[in-house]
């Protein structure tokens, strides 16, 4: 059935929608969920830590001191 | 018995001090005036792990006598404190805040807790904490042997972690000062929200020999006390050269804000639209106050920014990958999942799998963020940002799905990721209360050089003589 929506009506509609897409989606269900998470954001740290350029004398700071 | 008073809750390290040697109290009324407190509101606000009360009246008792006889060991000398639960104290359990550690023991002091009673401090207890400090990434304040750590301004709100107990019981009165520990976040973070001041010292300069260690190369432990020249009190009896500390730096500290520089000659680095944009609206008359405050000093703000660098990632692979390596035996043991919280069981487990490569990509990116802040602090003395952006968290909402969702995030990140580099340069940030958004405290942080503590405190010390922010109690305690 179609049915014609109001101005207010759609608006309505597309604000709700709006509000909905920014609600963060809920905590992973499982533990299996939440180490598949946690290793997602190994990865994304990883792949961000691939796009920084660094000399070749850049050494580790393995003794680290202030 | 001499009547102490409430106001002794409150009191700050030199009050008590002088009160103490004008013999007004004796050490050990004083200690049992702060015994019955924490049993009394320890609970209230999950603050207490363990409390301490024998062993903290034999140590009055020995400071009652050195008075007497005149042994004056400085200012410290009577005053109670507690310690997060992370630090060793021979015989009584160690619990790290996790279950799996509950019934742990060291024969051994943490070489802080040494220190603290050569200078005559008493303990009083140890103080709650996030399980593990944290590390694997926790999802609910609840995240604790303890509890959730309760705000002592509204018990509906967190009182930010790790060092959940030393911000609250400060807060609230039950200790006069505290020690907690951050490796990002942990002092800055409770301190801002439960509206004390802290001091997160520079990496190297207090020794964590005793303390549970989370990441070597970030771990550092802190007071949190009244005012910023109780911080520098403590500062100097804690800090210091430790063989047994293959961190330590091997400095001293000295507290002596008053051969800092003027305060007039000083340029100040910040971000407008941290204060303008990121904070919450409802505290940004508070920030904006703040920072009439200090230009009030003489103090030359100036608009800077970070240097551009993945401070999330770089910080987030090198904890995961020294915590894998100090928790390799709890997660291989399965007493892992014995953790509160669902999200740091998972953070740990997966802590194993962190690529060595990246690993040592991100060490090697921590040495170009020493440099490019060496040569930013070139251009000016101090940073400063809000301690967090807003007030605490309500005590049940996931803290991995960030703050209320702003509207239009600025494209200018401002010094958002100013807790993960300060961490990853190792650099001292000093705390400081600044007022409130509705009946929550809000704070600011001043992030310095290396070894530059008694700048920091210069600049709190002016602060706090102009604002009166660090002196307020929060109700019905």
């Amino acid at each position: 059935m179609n049915r014609k929506l109001t101005r207010r009506q759609l608006a309505t509609a597309l604000t709700s929608a709006a509000a909905l897409a920014q609600t963060p989606s809920g905590p992973p269900a499982t533990p299996e969920d939440e180490l598949k998470a946690a290793r997602d954001r190994l990865k994304a740290n990883g792949a961000a830590l691939a796009r920084q350029e660094v000399p070749m004398a850049a050494e580790p700071a393995f003794q680290f001191r202030a | 018995m001499a009547d102490i008073g409430n106001d002794v809750f409150f009191a700050t390290i030199p009050e008590l001090n002088a009160r103490l040697k004008s013999k007004e109290f004796s050490a050990q009324e004083l200690v049992r005036a702060f015994n019955s407190r924490l049993a009394q509101l320890g609970g209230r606000y999950n603050a207490l792990a363990l409390p301490l009360p024998e062993q903290a009246l034999r140590k009055a008792r020995e400071v009652d006598q050195d008075i007497k006889r005149e042994r004056l060991r400085g200012p410290l000398q009577g005053i109670p404190y507690g310690v997060k639960d992370l630090l060793s104290l021979a015989g009584q359990p160690t619990t790290w805040g996790a279950k799996p550690y509950a019934g742990q023991v060291f024969n051994y002091n943490a070489t802080l807790i040494d220190k603290l009673a050569g200078v005559g401090a008493v303990l009083a207890g140890k103080l709650s904490m996030v399980e593990l400090a944290g590390g694997g990434g926790y999802r609910y304040a609840s995240a604790s042997l303890t509890g959730p750590g309760l705000n002592p301004w509204d018990r509906a709100r967190w009182s930010g972690g790790s060092s959940s107990g030393p911000a609250a019981a400060v807060a609230a009165g039950l200790v006069s000062f505290a020690i907690g520990s951050e490796t990002s976040g942990s002092i800055v973070t409770p301190a801002s929200y439960c509206g004390v001041t802290a001091l997160r010292p520079t990496y190297g300069l207090v020794s964590r020999y005793g303390a549970m260690a989370l990441s070597w190369t970030l771990d550092k432990l802190g007071p949190f006390a009244r005012s910023a020249e109780d911080c520098g009190l403590i500062l100097h009896a804690i800090a210091g050269s430790d063989s047994k500390d293959p961190g330590s730096a091997g400095k001293s500290f000295y507290y002596t804000p008053q051969y800092a520089r003027p305060l007039k000659d000083l340029i100040v680095g910040y971000a407008p639209v941290d204060f303008s944009q990121w904070a919450e609206p409802a505290a940004r008359p508070a920030f904006d106050a703040a920072l009439d405050v200090l230009r009030q000093t003489g103090i030359r703000l100036v608009e800077t920014k970070l240097p551009p660098f993945p401070y999330g990632a770089v910080l987030s692979t090198i904890l995961a990958a020294e915590q894998a390596s100090i928790f390799e035996p709890l997660i291989a043991s399965g007493k892992v999942d014995e953790l509160a919280d669902a999200a740091q069981i998972a953070g740990l487990k997966a802590s194993l799998e962190v690529p060595a490569k990246d690993y040592l990509k991100a060490m090697r990116v921590r040495r170009l963020i020493q440099e490019a802040f060496s040569r930013l602090f070139l251009e000016v003395d101090v940073l400063l940002a809000p301690g967090r952006p807003g007030t605490a968290t309500a005590i049940d909402q996931p803290l991995d799905r960030g703050g209320p969702v702003a509207a239009a995030a600025p494209a200018d990140p401002g010094f958002r990721s100013i807790i993960p580099a300060g961490n990853l340069a190792g650099l001292p940030a000093l705390v400081l209360p600044c007022g409130f958004a509705g009946n929550l405290p809000l704070a600011l942080q001043v992030v310095g050089v290396p070894f530059s503590e008694n700048l920091l405190l210069a600049v709190g010390k002016e602060f706090q003589a102009r604002t009166d922010w660090h002196k307020r109690r929060p109700p019905g305690v």
